[in-house]
């Protein structure tokens, strides 16, 4: 793909000279966020190398894309297609492997995530196993519903947010319930179980349900329902898990863990200004409020303990256009200030590369720096090792999303 | 050093060799070594080295991460005995953390060792390979050094 001839996109420093800057920064986690935050654009020559049979793939607007890929040190990447004009990395095929490029330069190799045994098994309700229970290279994946009440009734859904949008056109397709049954879920499971050395994790995640005395009792006790279901496959009582889900009070939380095997909670606050918050996630704001949010994750700690409670946020957004931070030092420090009062407190807190999406509120704005982001990624980490809280739940391999939680693979032998 | 080699026969068969003992070494970001033995490590079909790491918050393993991210290097020592070892030194260039491969060594620990788990399989990029057989290294150093000895070594034998 050459950019002669033509306005770019982003008219910024390259990959290169950015990571230079950062000689102690891991410049694979460098390239991954970068990758993250431009995307990717596959060569008609990469498709047609994509194995159906072997690669993990979805279909989106009639094409197939691969569902992600891997980096030579373990590294995920979690990242959508994305189309020429926007400057994405290129990712080709040629001496037999896929390669990512950038400005028609080779960069690194990549592989595409492996396909799980279980994903062309039917349930016995005649879903394919794979729309069910998705795959990451070593977790499992549970959407349960594309409803969000934020999104869906109150239309104050986070303005970052493309899910609702994309889970209802991939169910429809798929033509998978709005909610999961949990009889297929349990199937799946016992399914995917069975393949030696293929996942460390569950993750399980839905849109929010506000209904009941307490606001999301309702959702609590659907997660409840889906976690027994998973249980009733695992010897163990408690199985490695993550639920992420709405900010939950000690009760509804103390509820999930004595009454299910989950093993740490996570309720993402997306951004960590208040005054940002109530503009970018109106949902959330009304029905939970940002101090009650941060103030119910804190009070999870004594329920899940240290290490286990975590928020996400989506790195950048604070800078949205017309309400954000007009610069990324001032929106680096306000989020990095609220990410070391939960810390000092033992929740952890990791972050997604924003990327504006298609079908989100925010589809046409521009994502932050790659310096910012590095920025973001060690500082997120650095507070994590100041306050000796660890992320093993949400790190690398078991999820893979987060460029600050991949840092903390050079840490586990430190405790 | 940057450069690839490849490896001889008769070091792939001493390296091979299940009674080898196969040490590897590794340093810390404080340049803090950490050597422990690693009988998994083999050269495979590819011309690397290939082992496989048990522990995911092993010392073992953060160093080799921290290799892999910033272009350091480590050491195999094969040791069949005294007389009979190499040290190899080289890159990290992969961790299999799943996938084909691992889920072949996975499923052949498995039936070896059911209780142990498998983080990676480390791929080492050999670039350099030391012939540790004691006067093979006297002979090199020697020709290399000539003022690095005691004089009674070269004086003349009495009678």
């Amino acid at each position: 793909m050459s950019a002669v001839g033509r306005v770019r996109y982003r008219s910024e420093p390259s990959f290169e000279e950015v990571a230079a800057r950062y000689p102690n920064f891991p410049r694979l986690i460098a390239l991954k966020i970068d990758v993250h935050r431009r995307g990717v654009y596959y060569t008609q020559r990469a498709l047609s190398n994509v194995d159906p049979e072997k690669h993990q793939i979805y279909g989106w607007n009639g094409i197939s894309f691969p569902h992600s890929l891997l980096l030579r040190d373990g590294t995920t990447l979690l990242v959508m297609p994305q189309t020429p004009d926007k400057d994405p990395f290129v990712v080709d095929f040629f001496d037999g492997a896929f390669w990512l490029l950038n400005d028609g330069a080779v960069v690194e190799e990549v592989e595409i995530w492996p396909k799980p045994r279980y994903y062309d098994n039917l349930t016995r309700s005649g879903l394919r196993m794979g729309d069910v229970v998705s795959a990451r290279p070593q977790r499992l994946d549970l959407f349960v519903t594309s409803f969000c009440y934020f999104y869906h009734v109150d239309e104050q859904g986070c303005k970052f947010c493309s899910l609702p949008k994309l889970h209802k056109t991939l169910r429809s397709e798929h033509k998978l319930p709005t909610r999961l049954n949990v009889d297929d879920v349990r199937e799946c499971f016992t399914e995917a179980l069975k393949e030696a050395g293929r996942f460390t994790n569950i993750h399980i995640t839905g849109g929010t349900m506000v209904k009941g005395s307490d606001v999301g009792d309702l959702e609590v006790d659907y997660y409840i329902e889906i976690l027994k279901a998973i249980g009733d496959t695992f010897e163990a009582k408690k199985f490695p898990s993550q639920l992420l889900a709405t900010s939950y009070n000690e009760r509804q939380l103390a509820k999930l863990k004595e009454n299910t095997g989950l093993s740490s909670f996570t309720a993402d606050i997306e951004v960590l200004n208040e005054e940002k918050f109530n503009w970018i996630c109106p949902g959330k704001a009304r029905w939970v409020g940002y101090k009650e949010w941060k103030d119910r994750l804190v009070r999870g700690v004594d329920v899940f303990g240290r290490g286990n409670i975590s928020t996400g946020i989506v790195g950048g957004v604070e800078m949205a256009s017309p309400h954000g931070f007009t610069s990324e030092d001032d929106g680096l420090k306000a989020t990095l200030e609220e990410a070391e009062w939960l810390a000092e407190r033992g929740v952890t807190t990791v972050h997604v590369v924003w990327m504006p999406a298609a079908g989100s509120q925010f589809h046409d704005l521009k994502a932050p720096s790659l310096d910012y982001f590095i920025r973001l990624s060690q500082g997120l980490q650095d507070i994590r090792l100041k306050y000796g809280l660890t992320v093993d739940f949400d790190d690398y391999r078991r999820c893979g999303n987060h460029a600050d939680s991949d840092l903390a693979r050079l840490y586990y032998a430190d405790r | 050093m940057s450069h690839e080699i490849s490896l001889d026969a008769s070091v792939i068969a001493l390296f091979n060799d299940p009674a080898t003992i196969k040490v590897l070494g590794t340093v810390d970001s404080n340049g803090v070594p950490h050597v422990v033995v690693k009988q998994s490590a083999h050269i495979a079909a590819d011309g690397n080295i290939h082992y496989l790491e048990l522990i995911e918050s092993s010392r073992s393993n953060a160093n080799m991460v921290r290799s892999i991210w910033f272009d350091g290097t480590v050491s195999f020592t094969a040791i069949a005995d005294e007389a009979h070892s190499v040290q190899i030194k080289g890159k990290p260039i992969k961790a299999h953390i799943t996938g084909p491969l691992f889920l072949q060594h996975y499923e052949r620990l498995h039936d070896t060792h059911p209780d142990a788990d498998l983080a990676a399989v480390w791929v080492i990029k050999p670039q350099k390979v030391i012939d540790q057989n004691p006067a093979t290294r006297r002979a090199v150093e020697a020709a290399k050094h000539p003022h690095f000895v005691h004089l009674d070594k070269l004086a003349k034998r009495a009678g």
